[in-house]
């Protein structure tokens, strides 16, 4: 795995491009709260509604890091609060493995972020996204991984 | 399920939401960029795209310019998705035709003091939502009966008028009551503002009525075990607890009217370390006399004190961070009344919030008895402190600047309202989510207040949110008002948002068997081999088992994997077409 940042040849004006795979019963709901209470965070994201997290094929996180996307955020609801039951832990149950496939690819895991935030966690989503943004900004741009 | 494709016709409707958007988001900029994308041939904005002119506006651009798919970039789409799908359809559109770009809350408000990286993600998010708008396909618009039978849980206050309300109107009600009487807790109240009334005088016809009423079926000592089904045809099995006997009845709609339980305030103001220092809902529920008596030796209480905002409004503090909206006037009632029984009443208090109808007039008439009423600050609260058998509070004052002190022989404690010990569960049973204070979320804080994101589950009374009886009662009506709406048209739309089998691809694995958390997929036994079937009216549309297909042989309807990836592609690699639409 190549943990190399891209110290070497900071891109000049780039910004990180982040896909946001939210599911819509907690945390689509949570970033709208997040903006109803005019919490301000990164506007590196771009939020992609999905009914459930268990909707989330691992295909759709490495598909968007192959596009070139520098980082993934998957945010769901809390495990056991599941508007779906248990779609949640379906998806985390790929997490691991997906994380090893993209490690093999030779992507940093660090560039895929899984959390739970709720309806009501605006904060917890908003700082999520911060967390991450911060994250691939240390890290780089993502061409600079691909094996 | 899908007619042959047609060219896609994409308009995009960009929406100022007078300054909520277009104070930070450069909406021409939005509109001109989006003409240039592929299929699109019509991008327009206005000033409040769900206003009236706004619907017109947009109806009358579908029918002038032919188009077959609509994009609005506005606000969230749990807001006004069923709003424009619903224009679109006057229109003569498939309401699945239609995708919302979420501008508002995802951009113009969590990016306030940066109008150029917002309008950037507003262009993107436009771009991406054109993309899938083009994948868009039309579905049947499919329609179920529904069972005109409520269900009805918690038999308080609220599901008492509840159900009452449906029953009066023709619909059963099934009224499910865990403790041996029905009442809730107002039946245990000695006093209930802003009336001259004993809970048990409020409740007491309500709970004759209800037990009599021909349509409405007390089931106490119950609780519901199990829920299943969909908007219209739910199943609830009921579990008496004293026979242990299980029925199971077919109900089209459900109001949970589970309420709130007293905050017993443990390390506030030494609770528990006393007899005599009790909390407000204690108090109501000691046996009327004519004297009040300390709890500790039945002596005669001569001075009383209240001390406000009990384990309520503590920024920072999960689950008591919200005003519990009783406290201040049942508190003002409370005083008023035992003024005359008692020498001295004092109230300490962070705020006075005695907001309702006739509430400000109980608060004025404890005044006007010579109840004293001290203010502390918040940062600052007062302490109590135990020595030799006496209940001493220090505080300080903040109206006069000095530091007090007083010894009541009797310290009500106005605790928060909070969620039942078994919130979680029943929001688990029912599908519900919940805010940050613990009580169930209405489906719109402002528009839909009674309605769930669960379809054809209403909430009211305390379980929504702490408040205290009458308006819990407003709920109720209104609830019922939902759940009789539903009863009365018989039949309803439901979501086309499921998915398929394509048994050409099944490679009869079973995964997606196992993945579904609703049993809605079986293997078709009639087909050689066996292949995946997908019973639709089961499938909830999470689409766990389309990610977990390993043939990709599950579409998951609205959300296949093509409507999604294409957004994933405009956003990071978009075209280069730059002459967009096929106008």
């Amino acid at each position: 795995m190549s943990t190399t940042t891209a110290e070497s040849s900071p891109a000049v004006n780039w910004e990180p491009r982040i896909i946001a795979y939210c599911c819509n019963w907690c945390s689509y709901a949570g970033a709208d709260l997040a903006g109803t209470s005019r919490i301000q965070y990164p506007p590196n994201a771009r939020i992609l509604r999905v009914n459930c997290t268990g909707r989330i094929d691992p295909e759709f996180i490495l598909v968007a890091l192959e596009m070139g996307a520098d980082g993934v955020l998957v945010s769901g609801c809390h495990p056991g609060d599941c508007h779906y039951t248990s779609g949640n832990l379906k998806l985390r149950a790929r997490w691991a493995l997906m994380q090893k496939t993209i490690e093999q690819a030779g992507v940093d895991p660090r560039r895929v972020r899984l959390q739970w935030a709720s309806a009501s966690e605006a904060q917890i989503f908003a700082d999520g996204v911060k967390e991450l943004t911060e994250q691939v900004r240390k890290l780089g741009p993502i061409r600079s991984e691909w094996k | 399920m899908m007619t042959e494709k047609a060219e896609p016709r994409i308009g995009v409707f960009v929406c100022h939401c007078g300054h909520n958007i277009a104070g930070v988001v450069d909406v021409a900029k939005v509109v001109e960029s989006a003409k240039s994308l592929p299929h699109v041939v019509l991008s327009t904005d206005h000033m409040f795209m769900c206003s009236d002119a706004g619907q017109q506006l947009i109806k009358d651009r579908i029918k002038e310019q032919k188009l077959n798919r609509v994009v609005v970039a506005s606000c969230s789409p749990r807001m006004h998705e069923p709003t424009f799908r619903r224009v679109v359809e006057d229109a003569g559109l498939n309401r699945y035709l239609f995708d919302q770009v979420n501008i508002r809350e995802h951009v113009s408000w969590c990016h306030m003091r940066q109008p150029k990286e917002a309008t950037d993600k507003a262009i993107d998010l436009v771009r991406m939502s054109v993309a899938r708008a083009a994948e868009l396909e039309s579905l049947p618009i499919k329609s179920v009966s529904v069972t005109p039978r409520t269900l009805v849980v918690g038999g308080g206050i609220a599901g008492l008028r509840a159900s009452l309300d449906i029953a009066d109107r023709g619909f059963e009600a099934v009224l499910v009551e865990r403790m041996p009487e029905l009442g809730g807790h107002v039946r245990k109240w000695t006093h209930l503002f802003p009336a001259d009334e004993s809970g048990e005088q409020i409740i007491a016809p309500l709970v004759r009525q209800a037990e009599h009423h021909k349509l409405v079926r007390v089931m106490k000592d119950s609780e519901v075990v199990e829920f299943g089904g969909y908007i219209g045809n739910f199943t609830a099995k009921i579990k008496n607890h004293k026979t242990g006997m299980v029925k199971e009845v077919d109900v089209g709609t459900v109001i949970v009217a589970t309420g709130f339980e007293p905050f017993r305030p443990f390390g506030y103001y030494e609770y528990g370390q006393h007899p005599d220092i009790i909390t407000l809902a204690e108090l109501q529920e000691m046996t009327p006399r004519a004297d009040l008596i300390r709890p500790s030796d039945g002596k005669k209480v001569k001075k009383l004190a209240f001390i406000g905002c009990v384990g309520s409004r503590e920024a920072g503090k999960l689950g008591h961070e919200h005003c519990s909206r009783h406290c201040c006037s049942a508190v003002a009632k409370a005083a008023a009344d035992l003024r005359d029984r008692v020498d001295e009443v004092v109230i300490m208090y962070q705020d006075i919030r005695t907001y309702g109808r006739g509430h400000e007039e109980l608060h004025r008439l404890a005044r006007s008895k010579l109840v004293i009423y001290s203010k502390f600050p918040k940062e600052k609260k007062p302490v109590v402190q135990i020595a030799n058998g006496r209940i001493r509070i220090t505080w300080y004052d903040v109206l006069s600047g000095d530091n007090l002190e007083y010894e009541p022989d009797l310290l009500v404690l106005a605790s928060a309202m909070i969620p039942p010990a078994d919130v979680a569960e029943t929001s688990k049973m029912f599908s519900l989510t919940r805010s940050a204070d613990g009580f169930f979320n209405p489906e719109h804080i402002k528009l839909a207040p009674l309605t769930t994101h669960t379809a054809g589950v209403m909430i009211a009374g305390a379980a929504q949110a702490a408040k205290n009886a009458s308006e819990s009662v407003v709920d109720a009506s209104g609830a019922a008002a939902k759940a009789v709406g539903l009863m009365a048209r018989g039949n309803v739309e439901i979501e086309s948002t499921v998915s398929h089998v394509i048994p050409e691809l099944c490679s009869s694995c079973h995964t997606c068997v196992t993945a579904c958390p609703y049993g809605a997929i079986a293997m078709d036994t009639k087909k050689s081999p066996p292949v995946a079937l997908v019973t639709e009216a089961k499938c909830k549309g999470c689409g766990t088992c389309a990610a977990s297909c390993p043939s990709s042989a599950i579409i998951m309807y609205h959300s296949t994997d093509e409507q999604i990836l294409t957004m994933v592609e405009a956003y990071l690699c978009p075209s280069t077409q730059t002459t967009g639409g096929v106008a």
